[in-house]
């Protein structure tokens, strides 16, 4: 039905596509995999037509189509689902749906509120999603509005003949699994309606969900495998051109951790509407996970613990010292380092460069009277590059422009050379590609072994189940179960999820 | 010297004091109400009503008025000041609430911000029986002998004739001949018209000048400062004079010419006879400048509609040039500058006030 | 990424480019306009419009707004906006002339304090703007913008319209005495512009303000106190206001309530133009310093080929346009508010 045949595209100084053939059948739902930077993007922006293919053709039905513009390819049945969610909150949910197709509502230059929610409620039975079309989409969880994204695509429907072909653009980011579980059963009703193409980090989502699977390596399609062929580590394999293997997660260099040293002691730690009565130790060397989902309390635990909010009840105690200012300066004087999920927010700053980036934290270790001793942040920058193995022309280098994975490291190398010995880090190895993750976790382990405690909240389940000492379960802001994982006798992921939902 | 200085030392002071005042919550429209102005029993309430205080031209006329109010045995303070901040509206309102609280026993000289609000407060005035001078706005049709008595007279200045003296001063300067400069005011603004017709009517009668450029500096010494050394650059030593549109942009002429060693050297005329134009021209720096002596004019319009009601004459007897008339204009050169300085700046006048028409020219 | 000319050398470098553009084309028309003249004229050799007088005019012309740029740079490398920079001018000069003269009104006498003191009236309006700004949380276009208004009002209040004359010669040898051509201001200036030049690129100071204004949550997160960082940024640029208000009554010897009039726009397309991005993070006092002289140029040179001076404003405002259609990357940002 939707064809891509023989398709190239290049950039200046790279060549993103290498004659890429992909086919869309009618109510098929096809996965696409790849590492960051296989073209996976690429190949999305020109199906829904953001970019012009340099050369090939591409078809629907057989006769031959060429796409100016995303609006253009809307029209002939392309939808996208958007992984950055693209409602405007601020907006209601049928506004959202209906954005820049008002007109149908219009009559006598005013809209038809009533015309315009009744067209929108049939559009979210659609996706199975029962809610008042005139909730402002900033009230919604990002389940709905992932559906709600979902519903607006599939106007589509009504306004253009013949098929649709809709990008499911990793929807599943910000999802808690069961919601993930929902989303792929109205994903899999709608195959009646509507073809899709899924992308996703998540190899096993992929797998579950899709009839077949094209996987991406450097711009070419290097295999087409069809669902009941899939084998997660054969396709890992081609991805990455090399075998994952079962020590992914660098089980055999976990060592216990010392048991005497309480760097860390959290106390009945309770946050209105966020968390309540939190407790734990956190020693030197160990890794100590907080699992749980989306909202569960993982983030605002962090958060509190470095300092960024203040906590209602119970205290927090660090190297014997209880803390009583709680403020993101404090954290960082009484050692504490924070990885933040948001890298691009909250991580690195873009404009300034490596070493200036490195020492951020730390200005006062390099500076005498104000005055920057600016050859030893060189130093220091020039040591840490060398030994973190950062990938960078050289320290002078805007960190912005640096991958995500150097970022990271330029992150770490940033607490690390800072002395601190607590870390909290939140989902360090999120949108990493496979190579970038297992330097993090190399990392993590190095860490471990200099003696710095870390509590982290993971990607994925499997993370922190591979990487922690302890795992904490939270539901709903509260401790439901604590774990021990000592290498070989790590809980099941079934064991975690049982707690969680 | 010294007492120049004294006297814009009291004259900010006093005004700093107002100024205060004014924050303190005693606002203009409360004075009216507040202030009771000790008069003869009978006599006309005496005000003036004008844009605000902090503008030295403002200050300046009603000095005038505050003199005149003197001159009849009161105190200063006597004289009944309505601030319109610029607003037609208010300025109206104004009137009529004083028209209203004096039974229209009321001597007014106004500047009534915009021109269309002249004639819906002479209206009112003629209306509750009061006496008012106008200066600057009125719109054309709008005339004192079509009120009657009530409209007293009309007060203006027409800039084009000094300002041909003032730019004759300055070819005289030059020799006769040369090249000229021009810092003109805001293009809109009638004065900066006047002015530099004044200018051409002046190098019109003399052959041998010639117009190098004339520039709008909006009224503003820095950027007159900024052109002048722009021309500079451009002209050179064919500069051999500069006319400005008023002293504050002449000012910023002398500071260019002052940073390349030239101040004194080429003339240099403004406009509006400043204190610190008249040391100028003192020194050499200035050639000349032209004193409309605002403070006779805000004296006078008060005189007038004063001595209108109490009847010492009859407005509707006098001829139009009586009515409608161009306040004075005193061209100051370095030849009177000490006169003028003695007269008006470190002293002021002995002023008839009953001498309506002295140093006018009729308008109509 | 490699090459010579990427887009990133070529904005880094453009205001640079426009200036020697500038002044490589106002002789141009110099040469012309002798032409039409039928005067012999030889281009870049006969103009009067780089000759060193000439330069050393536009260096006088923009030896405040010069001042005052460089304060505002620093806010905006934070990413905020003051605007309180017209009413701290006029405050800090007028307060200036009014010490000055109650001091004794020459430099040989006590009242070289005046100088410090103005300084110190910018540092304070500076930490006014900054405490509104941080702890009431006011938008610091707002809380600055009324600061200005405030600072006008305040002028106004102290001379009552009034001109204050500023004639000690000693001080007015800023302007009048030269020194290789140059007035004393200009080198005042220079070495003002190195110190500021010091706090950006040697002082925790200046990392702070490209670090708040290139991630103010990720500032926040490395233990940066981010409010002390905007207060201190608020206050070093009221002192580069009271420099500005200092040369301006130095350039003029008067000073009054509108010796701050029209450098809010000045100075802010200065920055603008001369590659400090708005949104911060970007830029820092040596672009503002080209910003500014490709202002003044143009400025003069206008009026030395002789156009009218109310083009200058529409060049001015083109300028304004061009320069942030070029120093954005227009494809990372799709809507713009």
């Amino acid at each position: 039905m939707y064809e891509l045949i023989n398709v190239d595209k290049r950039f200046p100084g790279v060549h993103a596509l290498k004659a890429v053939d992909f086919k869309v059948n009618r109510g098929e739902i096809v996965g696409l995999v790849g590492e960051n930077g296989a073209g996976k993007s690429t190949l999305m922006k020109v199906i829904y037509g953001s970019y012009q293919p340099d050369g090939g053709d591409i078809t629907i039905d057989g006769t031959k189509v060429r796409f100016q513009n995303p609006r253009q390819a809307m029209d002939h049945g392309i939808g996208m689902v958007f992984q950055e969610q693209s409602l405007i909150t601020n907006l209601t949910v049928m506004e959202n749906i209906f954005l820049g197709f008002e007109q149908q509502f219009v009559s006598f230059g005013v809209i038809n509120w009533r015309k315009m929610a009744d067209a929108a409620r049939a559009q979210l039975a659609k996706v199975k999603l029962d809610i008042d079309p005139s909730t402002k989409t900033s009230q919604l969880s990002f389940a709905q509005r992932q559906l709600v994204e979902l519903a607006k695509v599939l106007t589509l429907e009504e306004r253009i003949d013949g098929d649709l072909v809709i990008l499911l653009d990793e929807p599943t980011s910000v999802l808690a699994s069961e919601e993930v579980e929902l989303l792929f059963q109205i994903v899999r009703d709608l195959t009646s309606r509507a073809s899709f193409i899924f992308v996703s980090h998540r190899m096993e989502e992929v797998l579950e969900l899709s009839d077949r699977i094209y996987v991406m390596k450097d711009g070419e399609v290097v295999d087409v495998v069809e669902h009941d062929k899939a084998d997660k580590e054969s396709i890992q394999h081609k991805m990455v051109g090399r075998e994952v293997d079962k020590e992914y997660y660098r089980e055999q260099k976990q060592k216990p951790y010392d048991g005497d040293r309480v760097l860390l002691s959290v106390d009945g730690l309770g946050f209105a509407g966020r968390f309540a009565d939190v407790s734990f130790d956190l020693h030197a060397g160990e890794v100590l996970c907080l699992v749980g989902t989306e909202g569960s309390g993982r983030e605002a635990i962090l958060r509190t613990v470095f300092g960024i909010d203040r906590p209602d009840t119970g205290s927090v105690t660090v190297k014997d010292q209880k803390i009583t200012r709680f403020s993101a300066q404090n954290g960082v004087t009484m050692g504490i380092g924070y990885l933040p999920r948001e890298r691009k927010v909250e991580g690195i700053v873009a404009g300034m460069n490596v070493y200036e980036n490195m020492t951020l934290s730390q200005m006062g270790n390099y500076a005498s009277a104000g005055i920057l001793r600016i050859g030893e942040e060189r130093a220091l920058a020039e040591d840490q590059v060398a030994r973190l193995s950062i990938k960078t022309p050289d320290i002078f280098k805007d960190c912005g422009g640096l991958s995500g994975g150097n970022q990271q490291k330029v992150v770490l190398a940033k607490w690390r050379s800072g002395g601190s010995e607590i870390l909290l880090m939140d989902h360090p190895t999120r949108g990493l590609d496979i190579g970038a993750k297992e330097d993090v976790y190399d990392m993590i382990r190095e860490m471990s072994d200099e003696g710095v405690g870390i509590i982290l909240v993971a990607d994925t389940l499997e993370e922190a189940i591979g990487l922690s000492h302890n795992i904490i379960v939270l539901k709903d802001g509260e401790v439901q179960k604590r774990f021990t994982g000592a290498p070989g006798s790590k809980p099941s992921l079934y064991d975690l999820v049982h707690h969680m939902i | 010297m010294s007492f120049i200085k004294k006297h814009v030392e009291q004259a900010t002071l006093n005004r700093r004091n107002f100024l205060l005042a004014s924050i303190a919550g005693a606002g203009s429209l409360a004075l009216p109400m507040s202030a009771r102005p000790a008069f003869a029993a009978d006599g006309p309430t005496i005000a003036w009503s004008y844009r605000n205080r902090t503008n030295p031209y403002w200050n300046a006329i009603v000095s005038g008025g505050g003199r005149f109010v003197e001159s009849l045995g009161m105190s200063a303070d006597d004289l009944v000041h309505l601030l319109n901040e610029g607003s037609s509206e208010k300025s109206l309102a104004d009137v009529k609430a004083l028209l209203s609280k004096t039974g229209g026993n009321l001597a007014l000289g106004i500047d009534t911000n915009d021109a269309p609000n002249a004639r819906p407060v002479v209206e009112a005035c003629q209306a509750a029986g009061g006496y008012v001078t106008t200066i600057w706005n009125k719109t054309a049709d709008l005339h004192p002998w079509d009120f009657g008595d009530n409209y007293v007279a009309h007060i203006s200045w027409s800039d084009t004739k000094p300002a041909e003296e003032v730019a004759n001063i300055l070819i005289d300067a030059m020799g006769g001949s040369g090249g000229i400069v021009g810092l003109g005011g805001i293009p809109s603004n009638n004065p900066a018209i006047e002015r530099r017709q004044g200018l051409d009517n002046a190098m019109a009668a003399n052959g041998n000048t010639e117009l190098l450029d004339y520039q709008a500096a909006d009224w503003d010494t820095q950027k007159a400062a900024e052109i002048m050394s722009s021309y500079l650059t451009r002209f050179g030593d064919d500069i051999k004079g500069v006319f400005c549109a008023n002293d504050t942009m002449a000012f910023g002429a002398v500071e260019a010419l002052r940073a390349e060693g030239l101040a004194g050297q080429v003339p240099v005329v403004g406009y509006d006879g400043t204190a610190q134009a008249a040391e100028y021209i003192k020194s050499g720096e200035m050639q000349a400048t032209c004193y409309t002596d605002p403070p006779w004019a805000g004296g006078v319009a008060c005189s007038l509609a004063y001595h209108a009601a109490i009847g010492t004459f009859k407005p509707s007897e006098e001829p139009k040039g009586h009515r409608e008339f161009y306040g004075p204009a005193l061209v100051v050169s370095k030849a009177d500058v000490d006169q003028f300085v003695a007269d008006h700046i470190d002293g002021t006048p002995e002023v008839d006030w009953t001498d309506f028409w002295g140093p006018t020219t009729p308008a109509a | 990424m490699q090459g010579f000319m990427t887009r990133e050398t070529l904005l880094k470098w453009a205001p640079v480019l426009v200036l020697i553009f500038l002044l490589l084309v106002f002789p141009i028309f110099e040469m012309t306009n002798a032409w039409a003249k039928g005067k012999e004229h030889i281009y870049l050799l006969d103009s009067r419009f780089l000759s060193i007088r000439n330069l050393a005019r536009i260096a006088i012309s923009a030896t405040p707004a010069l001042m005052v740029a460089l304060g505002v740079t620093f806010i905006i490398l934070m990413g905020s906006i003051d605007l309180s920079m017209e009413g701290t001018v006029s405050v800090t000069a007028v307060g200036f002339a009014y010490a000055f003269l109650w001091l004794g009104g020459t430099l040989a006498s006590w009242a070289w304090l005046a100088i410090p003191l103005a300084l110190l009236i910018g540092a304070a309006i500076g930490l006014i703007n900054g405490i509104v700004h941080v702890k009431l949380r006011i938008p610091s276009f707002m809380a600055s913008l009324a600061m200005g208004f405030v600072g006008t009002g305040f002028a106004l209040l102290l001379t009552g319209g009034d001109r204050v004359r500023v004639e000690d010669p000693l001080f007015r040898a800023l302007l009048t005495v030269r020194w290789m051509n140059f007035p004393i201001m200009v080198y005042v200036a220079a070495a003002f512009l190195l110190l500021m030049w010091f706090i950006q690129t040697r002082t925790k100071l200046g990392r702070n303000f490209y670090a708040v204004g290139g991630g103010e949550e990720l500032a926040a997160a490395s233990g940066l106190n981010v409010n002390r960082v905007r207060i201190l940024g608020f206050m070093l640029a009221g002192i580069c206001y009271g420099m500005g208000g200092l040369m301006a009554v130095g350039k003029i010897g008067i000073a009054e309530t509108v010796t701050g009039a029209n450098f809010m726009f000045i100075s802010i397309t200065a920055v603008v133009v001369g590659g400090t991005a708005l949104w911060g993070g970007i830029g820092g006092v040596l672009n503002t310093l080209v910003g500014v002289l490709i202002v003044f140029v143009i400025n003069n040179g206008m009026v030395v080929i002789g156009l009218p001076s109310y083009i200058q404003s529409a060049v001015l405002g083109i300028l304004v346009i061009v320069a942030v259609v070029l120093s954005t990357d227009r494809r990372s940002v799709s809507f713009v508010k």
